[in-house]
């Protein structure tokens, strides 16, 4: 039994696993990048170290640097969270051999379920059905991933085997483009995972992304939290979850089918702790076996909203030995939950990236409203680690009530000093698909655009010039004041930089 | 004072008569106009109506997000407008336009070279930043002229990447 837990995270992830730790009583340890000193990880934990500069690799990456710490801090686990070391069974395995519990799944598990290829043979193994593929095949040249292309049929993905989060993903929808795409997913695979191996797999189009989360303890208690509908999602990217699924709806027998198939899944590998079974589902109903995601999720809190369960908590008990204290028939579905993934992007520049320092921030609060974020007044978007903001999560009774306590919340919502995809949510909250919950995996590059949805809504050019002009206004006074104070009570050299700076 | 502020092509003369009043193509509006603690969020009365908006500065323009959506306004002075007009519009069409980097980041690759005619939204640069790939697009027809990166260069925000004419 463990009282000090050691955090091998960053951001928000890092902040909602100490805040569970807290409320269990337990003793929190930050580990932290150069630039990420003022972060609220390191300020809210009981104890931080510096790990070393800000790339991943030479901090967040770095395992031996965060066993070392835990070794001399005296913490007995460590929590990977989701992304950097979370997938990775060569530091599970140095944890256990440190005698150090690692809050998640046996190396072993991890292997299995991590290696994309073996995972979907041992899943076939258990008679769960896979998107056809290279399964099972481990890593191919370039030339016999061209070879097979055929027999799978285009289109067809190009996927990172360390992989997950779009990273290293591919679409390959002709033949001649293929030695491309393949070069590009290997560079991008090999930069984000350090493995730069692929496979391939079907597309299946106008599918859906549903996924089951999965709690199993050591005593061999397997239990599954329902879905969460994940099929919004751009360039593979998942910007909004909800639980449950829309698709799923009012169908039990369909949930508990797809439940009890990623239950057997995760026994497969003889699974333990916190996990995530990812399914393809076509417009029939049937699903196929994605991947196993062997973390803690970033949508984890929709499950944690409708089911009332603390999934990292949780985890914690779990690693702890403990037995779950829940069975399949005491988890019940309650209401609606729905996440945003609020991303310094700008969705009217083509998604792209936007770095700065957030300068002014105004969370939503008020009722069935949950914010998840590591940011804060002055924190600064770094190009060194992904643009998450934060998650805002709501929940209502039922899933019209919460579409429209986010689109309550997402107007309350303002970030100030990097531009947010907080219109993008706006946008799509308002279109009549995601209202009727007909979306699939595609939606969002095929069928939406900002711009045309615009149209849609009420047009005030007027209350545009107004504010512009307003705007312009003041700043041109400004500027003009800035002389007339100028002019004789401070010195003529400030004066005359002064007046130069106002010539350029 | 008289703005002239184009959206969309469509003029708006807006006058700003005084602290509480301005008017909009002859149309006198009584207003509050106020920014929210310093940040560039402002909060407008308009004859008892409330609306709240971010004003983002670009180098050509200001841009307004109201309830939702983004307009994208020039606003210009008497004085502004005549000489932008005298100078004449052909600076913009045939103008050099200079590609420069949105944000820190590794090129990973230049798919086009000096002297390549190129398509508007044909791709000129691939950005890696924040664990993305970021395809860096051409705005416009032209001709790539002075390619000033490569592949493998770690390049600064803002900085000119390379130029289309």
């Amino acid at each position: 039994m463990f009282n000090k837990i050691l955090v091998a995270n960053r951001g928000e992830i890092a902040v909602r696993i100490i805040r569970a730790c807290r409320e269990l009583g337990l003793a929190t340890v930050a580990v932290f990048s150069e630039i990420d000193r003022h972060s609220l990880h390191v300020r809210y934990a009981d104890e931080a170290y510096l790990l070393g500069p800000a790339p991943s690799r030479e901090s967040y990456l770095r395992g031996d640097k965060i066993l070392d710490i835990a070794r001399k801090c005296g913490a007995q686990a460590i929590h990977p969270g989701y992304g950097f070391l979370a997938e990775r069974a060569d530091f599970a395995q140095a944890c256990l051999d440190a005698g150090i519990a690692f809050v998640g799944p046996k190396p072993s598990s991890i292997a299995a379920m991590g290696d994309k290829a073996v995972a979907r043979a041992t899943v076939t193994k258990a008679g769960v059905p896979v998107v056809p593929g290279t399964e099972g095949e481990g890593a191919l040249r370039d030339d016999e991933l061209l070879g097979l292309a055929p027999q799978i049929g285009l289109p067809l993905l190009i996927k990172a085997t360390a992989g997950g989060g779009g990273k290293g993903m591919r679409e390959v929808r002709k033949l001649e483009e293929m030695p491309g795409l393949l070069v590009a997913a290997r560079r991008e695979a090999e930069a984000s995972f350090g493995d730069g191996n692929v496979y391939l797999e079907k597309l299946l189009e106008g599918a859906r992304h549903i996924e089951i989360q999965i709690l199993a303890d050591t005593q061999g208690n397997v239990i599954h939290l329902g879905e969460r509908e994940c099929s919004i999602q751009r360039r593979h990217q998942k910007l909004l979850e909800e639980a449950p699924s829309p698709f799923v709806g009012e169908d039990q027998a369909f949930r508990q089918q797809m439940g009890s198939v990623a239950v057997r899944a995760a026994q497969s590998v003889g699974y333990v702790n916190a996990g995530t079974i990812e399914f393809l589902v076509d417009k029939d109903k049937n699903f196929f076996f994605m991947e196993m995601n062997t973390r803690l999720q970033v949508e984890h809190p929709v499950t944690e909203m409708v089911t009332g369960v603390d999934i990292v908590k949780e985890q914690i008990r779990i690693a702890r030995g403990r037995q779950l204290r829940y069975t399949q028939d005491d988890v019940r579905m309650n209401g609606w939950a729905i996440e945003c993934r609020i991303n310094a992007e700008d969705p009217y520049n083509n998604f792209l990236p936007s770095t700065g320092r957030i300068t002014h921030t105004l969370l939503p609060t008020g009722p069935g409203i949950r914010v998840d974020t590591g940011v804060y007044i002055g924190f600064e978007i770094s190009p060194f680690y992904d643009s998450m903001i934060s998650k805002l999560i709501v929940w209502g009774e039922t899933r019209a009530e919460a579409i429209l306590r986010m689109r309550r919340a997402l107007e309350e919502y303002k970030i100030i000093g990097v531009r947010s995809n907080i219109p993008f949510h706006q946008t799509l909250l308002d279109s009549h698909r995601f209202m009727g919950g007909q979306y699939d995996t595609r939606f969002v590059e095929e069928r939406f655009s900002m711009e045309a949805a615009e149209e849609s809504k009420v047009y005030q050019p007027e209350i545009a010039a107004i504010v512009a002009s307003l705007v312009a206004h003041q700043q041109t006074q400004r500027a003009a004041h800035i002389i007339q104070r100028g002019e004789r009570d401070t010195s003529n050299w400030k004066w005359l930089s002064r007046w130069e700076r106002l010539q350029r | 004072m008289k703005y002239i502020a184009t959206i969309n092509e469509r003029e708006y003369l807006v006058d700003i008569i005084d602290e509480g009043h301005v008017s909009v193509d002859g149309t006198v509006y009584e207003i509050d106009f106020e920014v929210v603690s310093g940040q560039p969020v402002y909060s407008l009365l308009l004859d008892g109506q409330s609306y709240e908006a971010h004003v983002y500065t670009t180098e050509e323009e200001w841009q307004v997000l109201l309830q939702g959506r983004l307009y994208p306004v020039r606003v210009e002075d008497e004085r502004e407008r005549r000489l932008r007009t005298t100078l004449g519009g052909q600076m913009s069409a045939s103008g050099e336009f200079q590609l420069r980097s949105p944000m820190p980041g590794l090129v990973v690759s230049l798919p086009v070279k000096e002297g390549q005619p190129v398509t508007k939204g044909d791709v000129l640069l691939i950005l890696e930043s924040m664990k993305m790939q970021n395809e860096l697009k051409a705005p416009r027809d032209g001709t790539i002229t002075r390619i000033r990166v490569k592949a493998g260069d770690n390049v600064e925000q803002k900085q000119i990447l390379l130029s289309v004419i």
